[in-house]
């Protein structure tokens, strides 16, 4: 393995380096989390990050974020085939339209969806015509994290729909497959990876997001707070370990769940050599 | 199953692909779309395949119209030049993929298929492979897997496009030799895009020559290779030498040389097409028919030797092809001045053939 045989050399340099760069962005800062946190005990720190209203707020970040992955996997994939495959006017300004919740700042984003949702708003009014209420419920996370992920799942898609073979399809249907088997037993298992890796990054940032949830949600305890906003309410009450107990606990989830979607695309890709 | 194609056209934009194709495939013969790149031979077999529809013409198969019908509903069995072997599939599933789409009432029950898959993988000498991925065969294997799925169908026709394109030559000439063997044993109807002339030859009943979207010439490999029906065939099917002469009271000339050419029409510029294994090297002049040369180069390609050599009236190259054994006989060496005498000479535009002599 250390023989340099290879055609560009520098395994070594470009290893440290990169264990390196790592180190300084990534594990340093994530280790200075759990050292502070350290100050509370183990028992104190259990208590911290096991609290009703603590719990509650898991719950809604880590299944509001879950939910949204899904809707954005499902919709996602819709509007990057839609994107690839169909030719139409002004499909540009819609491609150029999915990147806009990467650049807008996410605090513009949630006041628009707040403003939008609200009982009051475009679509808010409609909705709660038919009885349902979208801000200040967890239904108003739910569409905030959706509308920051889209891109994600769609900008993963697209190049592996642009490289998808042609010949396959009429290979399929050569076959007798119907369209609807084709997709299904053709062109979805190849898209699968990166459906998984556009899921799992939707699913990080939206459970990592703050700004454009805060407004919709109203952040009413034990039912639309999330657990980001948790740990800015202990910044600003001067309870620096209470923020990291917390940072710490949604890091292990997150980073656990990650593991698991990493290790599901692993298993998709494995017969794909 | 027969296919008529009937004065089908096709163009991309404002290019023509195809025009006005006309020919048909009886039941059970192995048919070679034979052309250069670019000439419509794919674009032609996709349109009989029905992955491609023609803008004017139509396709019948079996004397019934099939222009407007799906591919899925052709029942056409399509084997692509890249495979297409759905990757993420073992051979097994990728060979048992066109049972398994079948509407139920159609599909046979699981041990039926998993007999006739096998069935399949042996007619194809791979079932040893089934439990592999596309990824880790070879090529050959993975064209023998695309043909095996393709006739898990049972077909009523096979359309292969350049099945042997991406394999090396070694393979690609026992593959092609397989393929001859397989349709002799199957005898279903079957059309082959190729641009290699010695695999259409070798391989199918009859040849159709594509140039430029237009049929040059349709007929079985030898009447094809013996008598082309023009310029483009002739050259196409193997080397040649132009001789540039006249036809002038019952001889042709060429420079110096005279043969006796019994074609009464005379003609001024006569472009003459010598293939280079009809031209004998002799040592003297034995008749008026020989054109001196100057021997510039000597290859050795296995059993033959191809001889590069210069006209002494400055009228260019010629190349000549000796079996090996007559060209030890002869023992030329280069910068000898030797003299060429074509055995058989074609002149187009007359309608004219002889032998030399």
């Amino acid at each position: 393995m250390f023989r340099n045989t290879r055609v560009l050399p520098g395994f070594a340099p470009t290893l440290g380096f990169t264990l390196l760069y790592l180190s300084l962005i990534v594990l340093i800062p994530l280790s200075a989390t759990v050292v502070k946190s350290a100050g509370l005990g183990l028992e104190g720190f259990w208590q911290v990050i096991t609290s009703p209203r603590v719990m509650a707020s898991y719950r809604l970040t880590f299944g509001a974020s879950l939910l949204a992955a899904s809707i954005n996997a499902v919709f996602g994939l819709l509007v990057a085939w839609v994107l690839v495959r169909y030719p139409f006017p002004g499909k540009r300004v819609v491609d150029a339209l999915v990147d806009l919740p990467f650049a807008l700042p996410t605090s513009v984003a949630g006041i628009a969806l707040s403003s939008l949702y609200a009982d009051q708003g475009w679509m808010g009014a409609g909705f709660a015509a038919l009885g349902i209420k979208i801000t200040y419920t967890p239904l108003g996370v739910v569409v905030a994290l959706t509308f920051i992920g889209l891109p994600f799942v769609v900008r993963t898609l697209q190049p592996v729909l642009e490289d998808f073979e042609a010949e396959l399809e009429e290979a399929a249907a050569s076959l007798g497959a119907s369209r609807w088997q084709t997709f299904w037993w053709v062109i979805f298992p190849t898209l699968l990876p990166g459906l998984l890796t556009g899921f799992a990054l939707a699913f990080a940032r939206a459970v990592g997001e703050y700004g454009s949830v805060i407004f919709i949600a109203g952040n009413i305890p034990m039912v639309s707070e999330i657990t980001p906003l948790l740990i800015i309410t202990r910044l600003e009450e001067y309870d620096y370990a209470g923020a990291t107990a917390l940072a710490v606990s949604m890091l292990v989830v997150s980073f656990s769940l990650l593991l698991i979607i990493n290790g599901l695309q692993r298993w998709s890709q494995l017969s794909r050599l | 199953m027969s296919i008529e194609i009937k004065q089908i056209e096709k163009s991309f934009g404002r290019f023509k692909a195809l025009k006005s194709i006309d020919f048909a495939v009886e039941s059970g013969e192995l048919i070679a779309l034979l052309g250069p790149s670019g000439c419509g031979k794919t674009t032609l077999l996709r349109i009989i395949a029905g992955l491609e529809t023609p803008d004017k013409g139509c396709i019948l198969f079996h004397g019934e119209d099939a222009t407007d019908r799906h591919v899925r509903d052709r029942n056409v069995g399509f084997v692509f030049q890249h495979y297409a072997l759905f990757r993420h599939m073992t051979v097994f599933e990728n060979i048992a993929f066109g049972l398994r789409v079948r509407p139920r009432s159609q599909r046979p029950p699981e041990a039926a298929l998993r007999r006739k898959v096998h069935d399949l993988l042996n007619l194809v000498q791979l079932d040893w492979l089934a439990d592999r991925y596309p990824p880790q065969l070879s090529g050959g294997q993975r064209q023998r897997i695309a043909l095996a799925r393709a006739l898990a169908i049972e077909p009523k026709v096979l359309l292969l496009d350049e099945p042997f394109g991406a394999l090396d030559a070694r393979v690609r000439k026992d593959l092609r030799r397989w393929l001859r063997r397989l349709h002799d044993e199957l005898h279903v109807t079957s059309v082959f895009v190729t641009h290699d002339q010695e695999e259409a030859l070798e391989v199918a009943d009859r040849v159709v020559v594509l140039n430029e979207g237009r049929i040059e010439q349709i007929g079985t490999p030898e009447s094809v290779y013996d008598h082309p029906a023009s310029p483009f065939v002739y050259q196409f099917l193997g080397d040649v030498n132009l001789f540039h002469g006249r036809v002038h009271e019952g001889e042709a000339q060429i420079g110096d040389a005279r043969i006796i050419w019994p074609e009464q029409s005379p003609q001024d510029s006569a472009v003459f097409y010598v293939r280079p294994h009809e031209i004998d090297i002799t040592r003297t002049a034995e008749s008026t028919a020989a054109i001196a040369a100057c021997i510039s180069d000597i290859r050795t390609l296995g059993a033959t030797v191809r001889i590069e050599l210069e006209r002494s009236d400055g009228q260019g190259l010629v190349e000549a092809e000796l079996a090996r054994d007559q060209f030890s006989t002869l023992a030329l060496t280069k910068g000898e001045v030797v003299y060429l005498q074509p055995r058989r000479l074609k002149l187009f535009s007359t309608v004219a053939e002889t032998t030399g002599q």
